[in-house]
């Protein structure tokens, strides 16, 4: 065996001790411990990435010494090595863009944790995204939850402890049905890794024997992991959870903490249960219908709010309904075209995030749009940064939004059946993006006569304004040049099964 | 094959300048930095036209088989021609009108975009090129619309934005289909769906084209998507008001020439339901435009609905997809342009020297500015289509085309509806002349002032005024020019 394919178990191990040995430091060294955690995970799965496409194939790895029915397995191929990258690239960005923040809004002696946290996250991401085993899978999820309630909840204020105890309650909810529907499968076939449950289920599926439990367990784990990625009847936490946490948790909640729920609800439908007999079931047509009504009632929410960040939020609502349509298609186009809006949402997402905070920092900490009236004068960067994530969520061409969208026009026409409400949903959806995105994106850049809120220059947010300009850097790259990385989707996908 | 590219970044960057640079603070500077710009960037049209013809420039591939690339054939020389002159001519004329304005550096940052973007959308090779830029045009005349900023501002931009959207929406709808049905995107004379095709997805192939046309239709003002531009046209400075009426409009029509006549093709949708829909629309736009600027007191709002109504003649043209007609079209696209650029520019020199805007209040303004008036009233007559102007020749060519192309019961029903339009045409553009000339006894016992306004203002009235009569008197070279274009097309 090759060192290299050692390394997506070392990155898991190594944000877990990171997180346990950041436990007993101060700020600043936790801090460098993150950052240095973060980028060099990232360049382990760049590693592995390029190894996983130069042997063309993925590989399975195995965990101690134990063989295949009862080990716990790892699983690489190029989608997972990648997304592994794109997770770490969003992490570290977001947290740089809010750093400042961090600081202002934690409790002194706090900090630490904050950064332990992340380190805890970004294992429960990694072992997500890399699992071959369902119990696995279960586990990070709750350490996942567990994490994530901490970030939104370490920023003390009423609101964030209300809006943790809801994400925490509706969470615990979707990892119980996931874990019901786990057991269930167990039953079923007898297996927790996801290459033999697939044998299994392959043989029910032909022989026509439990067919009833086998869907009701489909249903338990795809409801499991959309309520806790928010699809569209169950996005009743999120609003408050990305909307009152401190920034880089708001970003780095609505861009990875949801994509990795829904990562691995896609792992499940190629590994585990297969995508024939997923297509087959029922359930992609239940999936279909809630993200078209997320695209919408989530737009229209949006539209109807007061408060940018929490406008921001109701529009994942609706981008994460995007997703569920290209997964609800049951085509290898409409999952390619999903994978990619992960990417390209969670882009563009914490983009929108870190730059709103720019704009309400310069207009009294005020949410209100009403006080954002000209923000964009007073802070520059944060102006034209949230110009550029509202153009691409419209899906204004050179932007990533615009590739998405074509990718899951593109799949719906090879669809017939869902080829009319895919398209003409978008099409409202598109609008009602526009409506929203374009109303704030005037309004920040309408000039006022009274100066009541002082600006701020480069000088005293260098490192945000960076962090800005890399983020338009990656929306543009995404949109200009999205054909490497579809095909690498596409390849990636194909490793799956 | 490069001077495609620059023509279109040199305005683009120069306007991205303007906005981001602090320098410039000298007014004179500032008109000096723009006129240089502006004339900088007609130069590189038209030496990319008269250099890049017949070639083809691919930039990148948006993805696998969506290149962006640029071609410069027939249909763009003639718009982007169109573009530069009425460009420079309205540029000029808000040297002298944005001095009561505010935020001009802004204006003119946008101005040189919104030019760079059109010279792109007449060089864009291929559907989703052309895709791209209609969207960034959108996005980049808005702030014209806004300049004036208040509520009626961001309420007519806001109105604009939507109808648009919906409708590039619309039309990108018909692109993913096309990417999928069609032999390419590239635009090709004559269509690129072929007859195998065709008949297979006749009844789908059909739908989408007409929600292309109702789409790209949004931009050209075509009934039911046309209420925007009496909104948003007016609430802009005189000479934003000006190109938005006479060339931003004209992409709408761009759009419907590239996707009737390079991406369906003739033989497609002829005889189809689609050109008959598409033909009762425009004509009913035709009379409702001109019937809605018959009744519109404020100048500004009726000129905007008069461009509902005249871009409605260009649209009627090509759907007969006669020759004659077609040429009819291209030649109104022209006509038109300076005709309402001129209108506009007139409308705005009454603005900036008395503030009046409601053609009531209009009494004895011939008496104080009889030049400026001199030169509506002979636009006027150019619009209205009396001879020799040049809207006599392109209504016309119109009707001729109509009157000889088999498309039933259209054939006179057409011309009779273009011929009452024209008559509703004299109906609202004139009272400002018998107003304006003949104020009668009482009007200003004082005797008149004079508020003629400056010569930068005036001068680029003038030139606009001369083209649209010397389009009417040696139209001969223009329509040979047009006639070898559409043989290919047709």
């Amino acid at each position: 065996m090759e060192t290299v394919q050692n390394f997506p178990a070392i990155s898991i191990l190594l944000c877990l001790f990171a997180g346990i040995i950041s436990s007993g430091l101060k700020r600043k060294a936790a801090r460098w411990v993150n950052i240095l955690l973060v980028v060099a995970v990232a360049f382990l799965s760049i590693y592995t990435l390029g190894y996983v496409l130069a042997t063309g194939a993925s590989y399975v790895y195995v965990m101690g010494k134990f063989p295949a029915p009862w080990g716990n397995e790892i699983r690489v191929g190029a989608l997972e090595a990648f997304t592994a990258f794109f997770f770490c690239v969003i992490m570290l960005l977001s947290l740089e863009g809010g750093r400042k923040k961090l600081a202002d809004e934690l409790e002194e002696g706090k900090t630490y944790l904050y950064y332990v946290l992340s380190d805890l996250l970004l294992s429960s991401l990694l072992a997500l995204v890399y699992t071959n085993d369902l119990f696995t899978a279960y586990v990070f999820v709750e350490i996942n939850t567990i994490a994530a309630c901490g970030l939104i909840m370490i920023r003390q204020n009423g609101r964030t402890i209300k809006a943790s105890a809801r994400y925490m309650i509706m969470s615990l909810l979707g990892s119980g049905l996931l874990l019901l529907g786990i057991c269930m499968l167990y039953d079923l076939t007898g297996h927790l890794l996801m290459g033999n449950i697939r044998e299994q289920v392959g043989i029910l599926s032909v022989t026509g024997e439990y067919h009833i439990p086998l869907l009701v367990t489909i249903a338990l784990m795809s409801v499991g992991l959309a309520i806790k990625s928010a699809l569209f009847p169950f996005h009743g936490w999120l609003t408050d959870a990305y909307g009152y946490s401190t920034v880089s948790s708001a970003a780095i909640l609505s861009s990875l903490v949801s994509k990795g729920y829904i990562f691995l609800l896609i792992k499940i439908i190629y590994r585990v249960i297969g995508t024939e007999v997923f297509n087959e079931s029922k359930i992609i047509n239940i999936l279909f219908v809630f993200g078209l009504m997320g695209m919408i009632f989530g737009s229209l929410s949006a539209i109807r709010e007061n408060d940018v960040r929490r406008m921001i939020s109701f529009s994942s609502v609706a981008q994460i309904g995007y997703i569920y349509m290209g997964i609800g298609m049951g085509t290898k186009a409409g999952m390619e075209a999903s994978v990619f809006h992960i990417l390209s949402h969670a882009a563009t997402k914490s983009l929108l995030f870190i730059a709103a905070i720019g704009l309400t920092d310069v207009s009294g900490g005020s949410r209100k749009f009403i006080d954002l009236t000209g923000a964009a004068f007073r802070n520059k960067w944060a102006g034209v940064a949230f110009t550029v994530g509202s153009l691409s969520m419209v899906g204004v061409p050179m932007f990533s939004g615009f590739v998405s969208k074509l990718l899951f026009a593109q799949a719906a026409v090879q669809n017939e059946i869902k080829m009319l409400p895919a398209l003409i949903v978008l099409g409202i959806s598109t609008i009602l993006n526009a409506i929203y995105f374009m109303k704030t994106v005037i309004r920040i850049y309408t000039p006022v006569e009274d100066l009541k809120y002082e600006s701020i220059t480069f000088k005293n947010m260098r490192m945000y304004a960076v962090t800005l300009v890399l983020f338009i850097i990656l929306n543009v790259f995404l949109g200009v040049s999205s054909q490497p990385v579809v095909d690498l989707i596409g390849q990636g996908l194909a490793m799956f099964s | 094959m490069y001077y495609m590219l620059y023509a279109i970044c040199f305005p683009v960057l120069t306007g991205l300048f303007l906005l981001v640079f602090r320098g410039l603070k000298n007014r004179k500077s500032l008109l000096l930095f723009t006129a240089a710009a502006l004339a900088g960037a007609s130069a590189l049209v038209v030496l990319a036209l008269c250099l890049g013809q017949g070639g083809m420039l691919t930039l990148f591939n948006l993805t696998e088989r969506l290149p962006v690339m640029f071609k410069v054939d027939g249909v763009s020389v003639v718009f982007s021609v169109m573009t530069v002159i009425v460009f420079l001519c309205a540029g000029f004329f808000s040297f002298s009108y944005m001095e009561h304005e505010q935020n001009e550096k802004r204006y003119y940052g946008y101005y040189l975009i919104v030019f760079g973007v059109l010279i792109a959308l007449c060089f864009a090779g291929n559907l989703i090129t052309f895709y791209m830029f209609f969207e960034a045009l959108t996005l980049a005349s808005l702030p014209l619309v806004l300049h004036k900023g208040g509520r009626e501002a961001v309420m007519a931009g806001l109105k604009y934005l939507f109808y648009s959207l919906s409708g590039a929406y619309s039309a990108l709808f018909g692109l993913y289909f096309i990417e999928r049905y069609g032999n390419t995107l590239t635009f090709s004379p004559g269509g690129v769906i072929s007859a195998e095709m065709a008949a297979k997805y006749n009844g789908l192939l059909l739908g989408i084209a007409f929600a292309m046309l109702i789409g790209f239709g949004v931009k050209a003002g075509m009934f039911p998507m046309h209420a925007w531009l009496p909104t948003a046209h007016p609430v802009a400075p005189a000479p934003a008001s000006a190109v938005l009426s006479a060339v931003i409009v004209k992409a709408g029509v761009l759009a419907v020439v590239r996707v009737v006549y390079y991406i369906f093709g003739v033989s497609f949708l002829g005889g189809s339901w689609v050109q008959y829909a598409w033909m009762s629309l425009t004509l009913a736009t035709v009379f409702m435009g001109s019937m809605l600027a018959y009744r519109e007191p404020v100048l500004k709002k009726r000129l905007a609905y008069s461009t509902v109504s005249q871009l409605s003649y260009i649209l009627f043209g090509l759907s007969v997809m006669d020759k004659e007609a077609v040429t009819g079209s291209l030649l109104h696209v022209l006509c038109h342009s300076f005709i309402k650029a001129a209108l506009f520019l007139c409308a705005g020199g009454i603005i900036f020297r008395t503030g009046k805007t409601r053609v009531e209040e209009l009494r004895g303004i011939g008496k104080e500015m009889p030049a400026t008036i001199w030169c509506y009233t002979i636009a006027s007559l150019g619009l209205i289509g009396i001879p020799p102007m040049g809207g006599f020749v392109s209504k016309w060519y119109l009707a001729v085309g109509a009157l000889g192309a088999g498309i039933s019961w259209f054939s006179w029903i057409g011309p009779v509806v273009l011929l009452v339009s024209a008559l509703l045409t004299a109906g609202y553009l004139l009272p400002v002349v018998v107003l304006g000339f003949f104020p009668g006894e009482d009007a200003c016992p004082g005797g008149w002032e004079k508020k003629e306004p400056s010569l930068l203002m005036r001068i680029p009235i003038f030139v606009l005024t001369l083209l649209s009569v010397v389009a009417g008197l040696f139209p001969g070279p223009v329509v040979d020019y047009l006639s070898r274009i559409i043989e290919k097309i047709i």
